[in-house]
């Protein structure tokens, strides 16, 4: 599967999805944590969202990456660049599967994702939209130099709350 | 895999991609489309939708094929074949017409055939069936008109609200 180009930084591969990916991922979305990031899924919710990210790529060009940790080589979650239809604004988004938090692998993963959006896509300017709730991803937002910007009402789930990253220029 | 294209008398087929975007979006929101999806009728479900039957073909290496006439090829008119997502008790033959207008012409039979015909060649499938709601009449008409018979014993993806047509056996068609 080569819909996506691979990156990397120290410690960590970004690269397309694998299909032994599914499995982390799915007990991901069925656990509690899923809540505050999309809501619960059930496998076959799950199967199809894993899809759609992956058509993600097709259809706008960016998605989400699988994160690989390089010295073991295990499936760590997904970091990547989101904008499907309805969304507030174009996102840099986070997920870490459960062993793989407070590592610092987020926030080195979402760096390098927001480089790839400011120097190989050309964006202007990034946001990161926040289940309200998830204290843990505002402070990662807040950790790269993200700011409250406003909420973004969405049905059924919880409000986004979006934050607005430091822009190209700032951050050089 | 590379994503074939199909030609059929009048069709081509080939994989989805985001030029189908401007003819599915209204499809997906539309009445048509209540037998077929299985979220709300929004423009964010929608765009989630293809992007999910693309990204069907990453993880299967194979799946459902848009379909345009040859004289107008960026205009799609539908989508057909193979459907496979997780939780899928068999491989599935689907298909969608996206327009009314479009109706009454054998489009959909004319590309459903040459779909099945390379699910059996190509992809090694020895049988086939499509998961069809019993309220929607139009697709059970192009089931039987494909050869395919209730399955009564077989399982389907969404309880007593679906119909198991199977088509007729790769053999039983040569």
């Amino acid at each position: 599967m080569t819909y996506a180009p691979t990156v990397e930084t120290e410690r960590l591969i970004l690269r397309p999805n694998r299909e032994a990916d599914f499995e982390p991922f799915a007990a991901f979305c069925a656990s509690d944590r899923a809540r505050l990031r999309g809501g619960v899924k059930n496998r076959a919710e799950a199967w199809r969202q894993f899809a759609a990210e992956i058509g993600h790529w097709y259809l706008s060009g960016f998605g989400f990456w699988a994160v690989e940790e390089k010295a073991s080589g295990a499936y760590c979650g997904q970091v990547g660049l989101w904008y499907p239809e309805g969304w507030a604004q174009a996102e840099i988004g986070w997920m870490m599967v459960d062993g793989f938090e407070g590592k610092g692998y987020a926030f080195e993963a979402a760096i390098r994702a927001r480089r790839y959006a400011y120097e190989t896509l050309g964006w202007t300017v990034a946001a990161s939209c926040i289940s309200e709730g998830n204290d843990r991803s505002i402070r990662l937002a807040e950790r790269m130099g993200a700011t409250f910007d406003r909420r973004f009402p969405r049905d059924g789930l919880p409000d986004h709350l979006v934050y607005i990253h430091p822009g190209p220029e700032a951050l050089q | 895999m590379t994503a074939p294209m199909l030609e059929t008398a009048r069709l081509v087929l080939r994989k989805p991609d985001e030029r189908d975007l401007p003819f599915w979006m209204p499809f997906v929101m539309s009445d048509r489309a209540a037998f077929v999806r299985s979220q709300e009728p929004t423009e964010a479900n929608g765009w989630r939708a293809l992007a999910g039957i693309i990204g069907h073909w990453t993880l299967r290496g194979y799946g459902t094929l848009a379909f345009a006439l040859k004289s107008k090829p960026d205009v799609t008119l539908g989508m057909t074949g193979p459907w496979n997502p997780h939780g899928w008790p068999e491989a599935e033959l689907g298909w969608t017409l996206w327009s009314a207008d479009n109706e009454g012409k054998g489009y959909v039979r004319e590309a459903a055939e040459a779909a099945r015909a390379w699910a059996y060649r190509d992809l090694g499938w020895q049988t086939a069936v499509s998961y069809i709601d019993p309220r929607n009449t139009r697709s059970i008409r192009l089931a039987e008109r494909l050869g395919a018979v209730p399955d009564w014993d077989a399982a389907t993806p969404h309880g007593e609200q679906c119909v198991v047509f199977r088509h007729p056996s790769k053999e039983a068609l040569q």
